[in-house]
């Protein structure tokens, strides 16, 4: 066989580090000298992060009643026994009287509580039309496919705001009294019904159509609402600020939940005397009941809770930074027997050897 | 194409069946009507059609080329399961992925078959001449028709299958080079018929009047049968064989001769080049075998998810007011679908929600990393070997990994153990021992003189004997010579005078005639009158010469010094030299025309015609008188030792197999360290055979060999502790298909697992005296054992071939004779010594590499999709997804897939140098150790566990509260992306606890995704998108990391996910480590061990004095020369005694 001259070189690769696999590396090794002090590192730094939390937890106060009227608790049962044959819910009215001892440090949020209710149900979540949301007026007159079966009504008019979300529009009201003293009068706290719904959500992405001749209710023409309202949408607040698709209600509302059991804002108390939080004394919070929960075995609960820098009451964060960390420590511990009677063996076998 | 069909059928009918051939009128001129009527065929023109596609049918053939692969074709599935069906996810979600890698693919496949087109236009329009009507036309190679007369001048490319007519020169011959066919650069004569090579005009060659009958076309190259017939201007037409060495084959090219005339009889696309173009079968490596084990894993699992949640789902929604509470009501027309209709159709949505499980990103990675990856061997500087300019070969990335997972290598000797390079040792003439003065002396002395006597000097008979030796070696062998200055051949004759080069396809010879140069004496006329048989006129007496391997000589041997002249021979066979023996022939006149009409009767055939020549020689070579015995010596190849040892320690067993006598090979083992000093030889011969029976031979070895198998621990077989007994066993062709042949008591099956049994028990196995399809049955016979290890095998010439395609990898050495090995392989090297960097550095990395790739593909799809699986539970089965949709799409195609991909072809866990001084390394990754189900399944679970951690922190996080500091809540979408964010960050870092060579392109890569996945959340989230008609995402990436909780919790269940692994690694690097982990400790602290290191272990070569073999052809003898096997087996292309310049005495 022959080769000639000019082929030597002409294959020759090329001496590169990258071409050679001999690139300048960091070479780490997991070994337990480097595993055990980071286990111990990170066992005490969770510890101590998981005491503040779980403190930070405990000190957040939370209220709540269970208004769903099951039988003998509370006075909304007489609403919901009315609430067995569905629409038009008969207007019912019910109350939750509770005292406080001490102040109630302040913001106070007033939410309410559902379970059982599926958000997060795929047919349910797609049902709406975000194109129409964002008031455009061709999505306005032509709600997307999706929210079908609540897409048109019987007589052909596009519902605004379309789909089963919008529908299901949660209808109760809360006000929140208080009485100071006791045979004292009750006093109506402020809620203020603003800010509850995301910045973004309700100045960008949900937008009314454009107004027509100024009217709001103008730029809704030809359309109508969904059946289960008793109201078109530009009348859900007096507020011309907070109505139509804007509505922070409606907003909240639309935001689907991620679980079966979820809360949503209603309001935030921080208006006048109790911006600093609920002071003692006894409270009644009057409901609306119009929200049908029984039919699919849900609940309905309402929520006073103050907010610390790591919201709600949540003990989980606390108490998983605490098992976490003390993990870490026992593991360590059991890794450093290994290592020092491995230590040992290793000595031995070098000696051997 | 109709004929290839009816060639085809006629193949399955028989090989030679002689009904299957075409007949072809030369320059289309019609017999006289005296002849045998033919029925003309029809033959294809002469285009030549590589391109797979043309403009038209390349969109439909090329989308069903893609969907024939098993993976593209279900991923099309979910694809159209999406676009039909009202499914979760958007059809984008796996369409967007399935285009892009359908659309690479075609896109690359187009240049591909674009660049065909090219070519093929180019060689289709490329001018031929050709003769018509007695003159010179130039045509496009396309119109050549069969038929045609076709002249090619020196350097021209012949434009198809053509039959020798005549040549410019005046013996009728023409040299060729067949490089761009099998890669042999040398030099081939072929030889025009005889009755035509007088034809050296236009005008003469349009006069001739012949037909030509021969085979139809098929694709070995080395095979062809035909007869022409010339008419002269009698009726009765003269009848001459035509055989492979009158065929000049398309692609070949004409060297050393002016211009040339030929008849086309294969054109276009059955020509030999072109038949030749079809693929290999293709090879799967163990890998991708665990690989699709482990897809079908997946797929039971991802139906049987699809199957509980459509089930569940049905159980739950047994209740109306969870299948359709007054909230979330059917339309009209979903009411009425037949349930069982719903019930599939929701089993099909689960299906596309839970399909990306199986990553159609995982066979486009796996695909890269192999084809990538293979070019850091082509690329590497120590497997260049500097001599021959050549560097390794990759003609498949299919089985980089299977490199690591060799067991079994059976390995070539000669040429593949030894250089290949034969050096002259001595001679033996009638018992008296002749060596060369270089030995004598020490130095070379060119000139009259070059060989000494060292015995009693001869008397004057012997003289005559001496005379008639040279001569034999002059005469028989296939050498050619080249006189021109530019030659680039490898070996210049050792005189000075003129500069000429011998080329032959078998070195020995080449030694052999160097020794002959030079010798005193005269050789007077020669004579040779038939092709193939070398006879002699030597005053006055006509005299037969044989040359050949001794125990094919001994049996026809009437005469002559015999037993001197053995002993000899097993002398020098013992040290390892090459041996040939030569013999010969008086004839008598009548004797001599006998064997002219038994060669040419033989010769003429059609039909069995080698089997005719066969039996021929078989008849003429007998009653033969020894004349004397050559050695020769073949050096050992340069570390083949170090390589072997090497590769036995990292617990590769090697098996030498090669056509060599016994003790040669025996003695080659030894030097290169195969068996070592304290190895207890077992022999398996014929010789033993003979003695006791099959049965109690076998029987016998096996006791011994289990006796001490017994005590021996797996882990305790390092094979080098001096106290535990090796075994090394030696068996020959024969005994071997004794014990391969089935007997009439179905025995065999008895015997083969015996053998097989004692063979586990060897440390090395050396096979001698094996035929080429005896190597490639016991790779086989070891192949299909029942452990079923991986093979290697090694080789450099065509007889390795068999077994080179046989094993699981076939490695090619580029070596001496010729590039068949090297162009069958699935890998090419240039020496030896580069397997060990192939195996235990190459192959070590890729089986590493991609078996991490397969199971961390696997692992970060169970992270993805098990939290899908578990949020089914919490949103009523109605396969609502986790992720938004552009989560989806591009977790496996941009947010995961660069970092493995990197890690698949930079990982070094211990470094090179390490590797190759420690080979044990090797074992840790044996028996696919890295695959396994323990592994599998651990990285499984460690996959549902983190996909829990994720699932249910994110859930006991938004449980019932708010996570903000203004009271705001979070939706399902929130939920999501918490998931989503988690798992990405814990993925992309637990391949980083797995990177053990961090380069820059690591970092770059790693914190580059993770830093991706954040710009592109900002970006996806930050925009309402116009395109979008759902604006779900709208700030939800923003919002969460506004939140305090969010942080803490993502780097909560990152720590814990991430904790069982590194846990799992520490314990186990601490209790149980392995040699690898023991190495990398080791290494770590005292730095990267500089590159030379390693180099510097590498044990003392031994000496070369112990080397040797002899090629196939010495095991069977051919009167004349020991051609008969030299490339691929063809039929020896004969000599016909020319000037041969300096190389015969005159």
């Amino acid at each position: 066989m022959t080769w000639s001259a000019a082929a030597r070189g002409a294959h020759q690769p090329d001496n590169t580090a990258f071409t050679q696999q001999r690139l300048p590396a960091w070479q780490p090794l997991l070994s337990a000298s480097i595993a055990l002090p980071l286990f111990f590192c990170a066992g005490l730094a969770f510890i101590g992060l998981g005491l503040g939390l779980f403190y930070s937890s405990n000190g957040i106060k939370e209220l709540e009643y269970d208004y769903t009227g099951t039988a003998g608790t509370g006075g909304c049962s007489a609403c919901a026994l009315a609430d067995r044959g569905r629409a038009p819910p008969p207007p019912c009215s019910c109350a939750w009287h509770f005292s406080l001892a001490e102040l109630f440090p302040g913001p106070v949020y007033l939410y309410y509580e559902l379970t059982n209710f599926y958000q997060n149900n795929r047919r349910y979540s797609v049902s709406r039309d975000d194109a129409q949301l964002s008031g455009l007026p061709s999505a306005l007159r032509h709600p997307a496919n999706e929210c079908a079966p609540y897409q048109r009504r019987a007589s052909g008019l596009p519902i605004a705001p379309c789909g089963a979300i919008a529908n299901s529009l949660f209808n109760d009201s809360f006000s929140l009294w208080h009485r100071r003293r006791a045979g004292g009068p009750y006093v109506e706290v402020p809620l203020d019904r603003t800010g509850i719904a995301w910045w973004t959500d309700c100045h960008v992405k949900f937008r009314n159509p454009p107004l027509v001749n100024g009217s709001l209710a103008l730029a809704f023409h030809g359309t109508a609402p969904p059946p289960n309202w008793p109201r078109p949408v530009y009348a859900l607040s007096p507020d011309p600020n907070n109505t139509g698709f804007v509505n922070q209600d409606f907003v909240v509302w639309m935001r689907t939940a991620a679980l079966p059991t979820f809360r949503k804002l209603y309001a935030r108390i921080r208006q006048g005397n109790y911006s600093a939080g609920l002071p003692r004394g006894s409270y009644v919070v009057n409901i609306t009941y119009n929200y049908p929960v029984r039919a699919f075995g849900g609940r309905k609960l309402v929520v006073l809770s103050n907010i610390s820098w790591m919201g709600g009451k949540n003990p989980f964060l606390g108490i998983a930074y605490l098992a976490v960390g003390s993990l870490c420590i026992l593991v360590g511990f059991v890794m450093l027997v290994v290592y020092i009677r491995y230590q040992d063996q290793n000595d031995e076998d070098e000696d051997e050897e | 194409h109709f004929y290839p069909l009816v060639r085809d059928l006629l193949h399955c009918a028989g090989e030679e069946n002689w009904v299957d051939s075409r007949t072809i009128y030369v320059g289309h001129k019609e017999p006289p009507p005296g002849a045998e009527a033919y029925i003309l065929q029809r033959h294809p023109d002469n285009r030549i059609v590589s391109s797979k596609y043309t403009f038209w049918n390349f969109i439909p053939k090329n989308l069903f080329e893609q969907f024939r692969r098993i993976a593209n074709f279900y991923f099309l599935i979910i694809f159209l399961v999406q676009l039909i069906i009202d499914t979760p996810t958007s059809p984008v979600t796996s369409g967007l992925p399935l285009f892009f890698v359908i659309t690479v693919t075609a896109i690359k496949q187009g240049y591909e078959d674009w660049l065909r087109h090219k070519a093929d236009n180019a060689m289709n329009q490329c001018p031929v001449h050709f003769i018509q009507h007695g003159k010179l036309v130039r045509k496009q190679s396309r119109k050549l028709r069969v038929g045609d007369i076709v002249m090619v001048k020196e350097d021209e490319t012949f434009p198809c299958d053509l039959i020798f007519l005549s040549s410019s020169r005046g013996d009728g011959t023409c040299h060729v080079t067949t490089a761009s066919l099998d890669g042999e650069s040398s030099h081939k004569t072929h030889y025009a018929v005889q009755d035509t090579k007088g034809f050296h005009t236009e005008e003469d060659i349009d006069g001739l009047h012949a037909t030509i009958e021969c085979e139809q076309p098929q694709p070995d190259l080395y095979k062809f049968v035909g007869r022409i017939n010339v008419y002269n201007d009698r009726n009765d037409p003269v009848v001459r064989p035509l055989g492979s060495e009158n065929l000049l084959l398309r692609g070949a090219t004409l060297k050393n001769t002016e211009k040339i005339f030929g008849v086309a009889i294969y054109t276009g696309m059955e020509t030999k080049m072109a038949l030749n173009y079809q693929s290999k079968s293709q090879k799967r490596s163990a890998v991708e075998k665990s690989m699709n084990v482990f897809l079908i894993v997946y797929l039971c699992i991802l139906i049987s998810k699809a199957l509980i949640n459509t089930v569940l789902k049905y159980v739950w929604q047994s209740e109306p007011f969870r299948d359709e509470p007054w909230y979330n009501q059917k339309t009209e027309s979903e009411r009425q679908r037949n349930l069982f209709l719903r019930a599939f159709t929701d089993f099909l949505a689960f299906m596309v929600l839970f399909n990306y499980i199986i990553p159609v990103s995982m066979y486009v990675t796996v695909e890269m990393q192999k084809f990538l990856g293979s070019y850091f061997i082509t690329w590497d500087e120590e497997m260049f070997d500097e001599d021959t300019g050549e560097g390794p070969l990759v003609n498949t990335s299919d089985l980089n990994e299977e490199l690591g997972q060799v067991e079994y290598i059976f390995t070539d000797k000669t040429g593949t153990l030894t250089e290949n390079n034969m050096e002259f040792k001595e001679c033996c003439i009638e018992g008296h021992v002749y060596v060369p003065h270089a030995i004598c002396n020490g130095q070379v002395l060119p000139g009259a003189s070059g060989i000494d006597m060292i015995d009693s000097s001869p008397g004057t008979s012997a003289r005559e004997r001496e005379e008639l030796f040279f001569r034999a070696l002059c005469l028989c062998h296939t050498i050619q010579v080249k006189d021109d200055d530019d030659v680039d051949g490898p070996r210049k004759s050792p005189d000075s005078g003129k500069s000429c080069t011998y080329i032959s396809s078998s070195p020995d010879e080449v030694a052999l005639v160097e020794v002959v140069t030079g010798l005193p004496g005269e050789i007077s006329t020669m004579v040779s009158i038939l092709a193939f048989l070398f006879l002699f006129l030597y005053k006055r007496e006509i005299y037969l010469f044989c040359k050949g391997a001794d125990s094919s000589i001994f049996p026809r041997v009437i005469e002559g010094k015999v037993d001197q002249i053995r002993a000899r021979v097993e002398r020098n066979a013992v040290e390892g030299l090459r041996t040939l023996c030569v013999a010969y022939k008086r004839l008598n006149p009548e004797e001599y025309e006998g064997i002219c009409t038994l060669l040419q009767a033989a010769k003429v055939a059609l039909q069995d015609r080698e089997k005719k020549l066969a039996e021929a020689y078989e008849q003429i070579e007998k009653d033969l008188v020894l004349l004397g015995a050559t050695a020769v010596e073949d050096r050992l190849q340069e570390k083949a030792a170090d390589t072997i040892e090497a590769l036995q320690k990292a617990g590769i067993k090697v098996w030498v197999l090669t056509g060599d006598k016994m003790e040669t090979a025996a003695a080659t083992c030894y030097a290169c360290k195969l068996f070592r000093r304290n190895t207890q030889l077992l022999e398996l011969t014929t010789k033993k055979i003979e003695e006791q029976s099959l049965h109690d031979v076998l029987f016998e070895l096996s006791k011994t060999v289990l006796r001490h198998s017994g005590s021996l621990t797996r882990d305790n077989f390092s094979g080098l502790s001096a106290d535990m007994q090796d075994y090394g066993l030696i068996i020959d062709g024969a005994a071997l298909s004794l014990i391969m042949k089935p007997r009439e008591d179905g025995s065999c099956g008895n015997y083969r697992e015996l053998f097989l049994e004692i063979c586990r028990n060897c440390s090395a196995v050396l096979c001698c005296r094996m035929a080429p399809l005896q190597k490639a049955q016991i790779v086989k016979l070891i192949k299909l054992s029942k452990e079923h290890p991986i093979t290697l095998a090694i080789g450099d010439g065509a007889n390795d071939v068999s077994m080179i395609l046989e094993a699981h990898v076939g490695i090619g050495v580029i070596g001496k004779e010729g590039r068949q090995a090297a162009r069958n392989s699935d890998y090419a090297v240039p020496k030896f010594k580069h397997l060990k960097k192939m195996l235990l550095v190459h192959g070590h990395f890729y089986y590493i590499r991609i078996s991490e790739l397969v199971q961390y593909f696997f692992y970060k799809n169970v992270c993805f999709i098990f939290p899908q699986f578990l949020y089914q539970f919490f949103c009523g089965f109605s396969q609502q997804t986790l992720y938004d949709t552009a989560y989806l799409t591009l977790y496996n195609i941009s947010f995961t897939s660069l970092p493995i991909l990197l890690y698949s072809l930079m990982e070094q866990h211990v470094s090179i140098d390490t590797l190759r001084r420690d080979p044990s390394l090797y074992r840790d990754i044996a028996k696919n150790a890295l695959l396994r189900w323990r592994v599998f399944i651990y990285w499984t679970f460690l996959g549902v566990f983190d996909a829990l951690v994720f699932f249910f922190g994110a859930y006991f996080m938004f449980e019932n509260t708010t996570v903000t500091s203004n009271g705001q809540i979070f939706g399902n979408w929130t939920f999501g992306t918490l998931v989503f964010t988690v798992m990405v960050f814990t993925v992309t870092l637990k391949l980083a606890l797995d990177t053990h060579y961090w380069t820059w392109i690591n970092h770059f890569v790693i914190w580059g995704s993770l830093l991706f996945y954040i710009v592109f959340s900002l970006l996806w989230g930050g925009i309402i998108w116009p395109f979008l008609n759902y604006q779900r995402m709208y700030y939800v990436f923003i919002q969460m990391l506004s939140s305090g909780p969010a942080w803490l919790v993502i780097i909560l269940l990152i720590t814990v996910s991430l904790l069982p692994d590194v846990l799992k690694k520490v314990l186990c690097r601490q209790l149980w480590p392995s040699a690898t982990e023991r190495v990398q400790v080791q290494a770590g602290p005292r730095g990267r061990v500089s590159s030379g290191f390693g180099r510097a272990v590498t044990c003392a070569e031994r000496p070369p004095w112990l080397t040797n073999s002899s090629r196939c052809h010495s095991e069977l003898p051919r009167t004349t020369l020991g051609c008969s096997c030299s490339q691929g087996g063809h039929t020896p292309s004969p000599l016909t005694p020319r000037s041969r310049g300096g190389a015969e005495p005159s």
